[in-house]
């Protein structure tokens, strides 16, 4: 994990909302796997707000052109200011940070399930996975139709997918959850790699309760420091019989086993 | 003792051409005055992978009490302009771990250790102070965290009871036999009389200020911002407040203060320098900067230098007004 500032390659604009970075970084590049993230300053130098840096999944890295990429949607003042770097600008970001996924000790198919910017570190996972010639299936989920553009990333991996909107303007209509539901048969020896929404993840760990698959959620919470120091951005998880233990996001994971995520 | 003679006083020693940094604040001496915040450092580990962490004049642990305690409920964090709210709950795995495994991580580093503890009565503060002394030479001070709920008094802060104060470090200091350091909370009217009860009790110095109480309401859901409601802001919103804190409490000339409170740059710490903090504490800024407090240091040394101030102290306490 090292502090690093990177040159912004391309700053695409995917729809209205949803962006697409792409930084030069060899350090990231030769050090950074699935499931990781970095921690982006999002504010002018030596400006401090807003304060507190960023955490975005890598979605996508080029070793060959030491070139990583993250997908991301504009929601506040700190993703609208990066919304607003060009090309050639100095992005101030540390990384990588968090647990990277270990597919070597998966099984030979796996299952992606995405809500919403929930897609963003499983593409990684969907790209590396492709490359041991995993069998991959990738389910996804999204409000409308404002993440077409991402199809096309998707379809150069040449993973088998399926999208669906709650709107209908783009693939299926319904929820991902309810498509998992629907062919949960067809899944059934499959590891399993879900991100998004809290209710999406609730709602998956009620269909997997008891059934034997593996299945790994990249959490998400606000964070401070995102090196472990503050215990800002804990979850909580089962621990024992009745117990349970707050554990943070950024250094024990990003990566846990849904199972015992407790969703208050 | 005879310390108190000398308390305000420094020596003239220079290396070179290099400016010394070197502060002292009653029995406690420091390489140079920045100092790590309790519970923006951890004990060092983390920030060692930026830079030599041994290079700060000390870094305070992240509290500790006598049994580990889970914390509270997410979200802890709340980000507001230019600051931060936080509602950890004093999350920590207790005094003995940090005995038996992270102390010695601390040690191999070469970090200088300020070991901060806390507790929810004077028994347990007893305690813990009880624990820490079995490693006093580990270790150059004890940092009392006085802005922790009181559980006899209501849940008021230990802080806001000048009496309480003066309690609680007379008996760790009876104890420890080391340095003790109150840290105070800035959320009362009697700062001066809760450094006074400090001084009584047998405190080496302050450090002022803790986290302002404040609170966010996110206006979507209905719900404030923190899981906890209110909590401890922090960051650069809360420095003219700090800085205010600090320079009446100099003043005053009752103990040596440890300034801290949004400093994010030298500047900043200057600022704290000028109005009379013998050191200080660098805290929320280590989690947007990594390595804030080499760059301090850094920025401290090349500015004497610039100015020609051969010693650090020339600088403290010296506000023209």
């Amino acid at each position: 994990m090292k502090l690093l500032s990177g040159e912004i390659l391309s700053n695409e604009k995917y729809s209205d909302n949803l962006y697409k970075m792409e930084i030069f970084s060899p350090y990231i590049c030769n050090n950074a796997t699935a499931g990781q993230f970095i921690n982006v300053k999002c504010s002018p130098e030596s400006v401090l707000d807003p304060l507190l840096r960023r955490p975005f999944g890598i979605f996508n890295i080029e070793k060959k052109f030491n070139v990583f990429s993250i997908l991301y949607r504009v929601k506040g003042r700190g993703t609208k200011f990066i919304s607003e770097l060009k090309r050639g600008d100095i992005l101030d970001f540390a990384g990588p940070m968090g647990n990277g996924i270990d597919l070597n000790g998966s099984e030979n198919n796996i299952l992606l399930i995405g809500g919403g910017i929930g897609i963003a570190p499983l593409y990684l996972i969907a790209k590396i996975a492709g490359g041991m010639k995993k069998n991959v299936f990738f389910a996804a989920g999204f409000k409308d139709n404002s993440y077409l553009r991402w199809e096309k990333d998707l379809i150069e991996l040449k993973i088998n997918h399926a999208v669906l909107t709650e709107d209908g303007s783009w693939g299926e209509k319904g929820l991902v959850s309810d498509y998992v539901w629907n062919n949960i048969r067809s899944f059934k020896n499959f590891d399993i790699y879900c991100c998004g929404p809290r209710d999406m993840l609730k709602t998956l760990q009620n269909i997997y309760k008891d059934r034997n698959n593996k299945v790994i959620a990249l959490l998400e919470e606000r964070m401070a420091c995102g090196v472990g120091v503050c215990s800002g951005c804990v979850v909580k998880l089962r621990k024992g019989k009745r117990g349970f233990s707050y554990k943070k996001v950024c250094k024990d994971g990003p990566a846990f086993n849904l199972g015992e995520v407790i969703f208050d | 003792m005879t310390e108190q003679k000398s308390l305000f006083s420094y020596e003239t020693d220079t290396v070179g051409n290099e400016s010394s940094l070197s502060v002292r604040l009653g029995r406690i001496k420091l390489d140079n005055p920045v100092i790590a915040c309790s519970g923006t450092f951890a004990y060092g580990l983390e920030y060692s992978q930026f830079y030599n962490t041994a290079i700060l004049g000390a870094v305070t642990t992240k509290s500790y009490s006598l049994k580990p305690i889970k914390g509270n409920p997410p979200p802890r964090i709340c980000e507001t302009a230019s600051g931060m709210l936080n509602s950890i709950g004093l999350q920590n795995d207790g005094i003995d771990m940090f005995i038996k495994k992270h102390l010695r991580q601390a040690e191999k580093l070469g970090i200088k250790i300020i070991l901060s503890i806390f507790g929810q009565d004077l028994e347990e503060f007893r305690k813990v102070a009880s624990r820490a002394a079995d490693v006093k030479e580990r270790i150059i001070a004890v940092e009392l965290n006085l802005s922790c709920p009181n559980v006899k008094k209501g849940g008021m802060a230990f802080s806001a009871i000048p009496d309480e104060v003066e309690k609680i470090v007379s008996s760790t200091v009876s104890i420890l036999n080391i340095p003790v350091i109150a840290k105070l909370s800035p959320n009362y009217q009697n700062l001066v009389e809760a450094a006074k009860a400090a001084k009584k009790g047998g405190a080496e110095a302050l450090s002022v200020i803790n986290t302002v109480v404040g609170m966010a309401v996110d206006i979507e859901t209905f719900r404030p911002g923190l899981g906890n409601v209110l909590g401890g802001l922090s960051g650069p919103a809360v420095k003219p407040i700090a800085l205010a804190k600090v320079y009446s409490l100099a003043r005053e000339k009752i103990l040596p203060v440890i300034g801290m409170g949004g400093i994010f740059s030298w500047q900043d710490a200057l600022e704290f320098l000028l109005v009379g903090a013998s050191a200080v504490g660098v805290g929320t800024a280590n989690f947007v900067q990594y390595d804030v407090g080499k760059k301090i240091i850094e920025g401290l040394r090349n500015y004497l230098k610039e100015k020609k101030i051969y010693n650090i102290n020339e600088v403290i306490g010296r506000l023209r007004t």
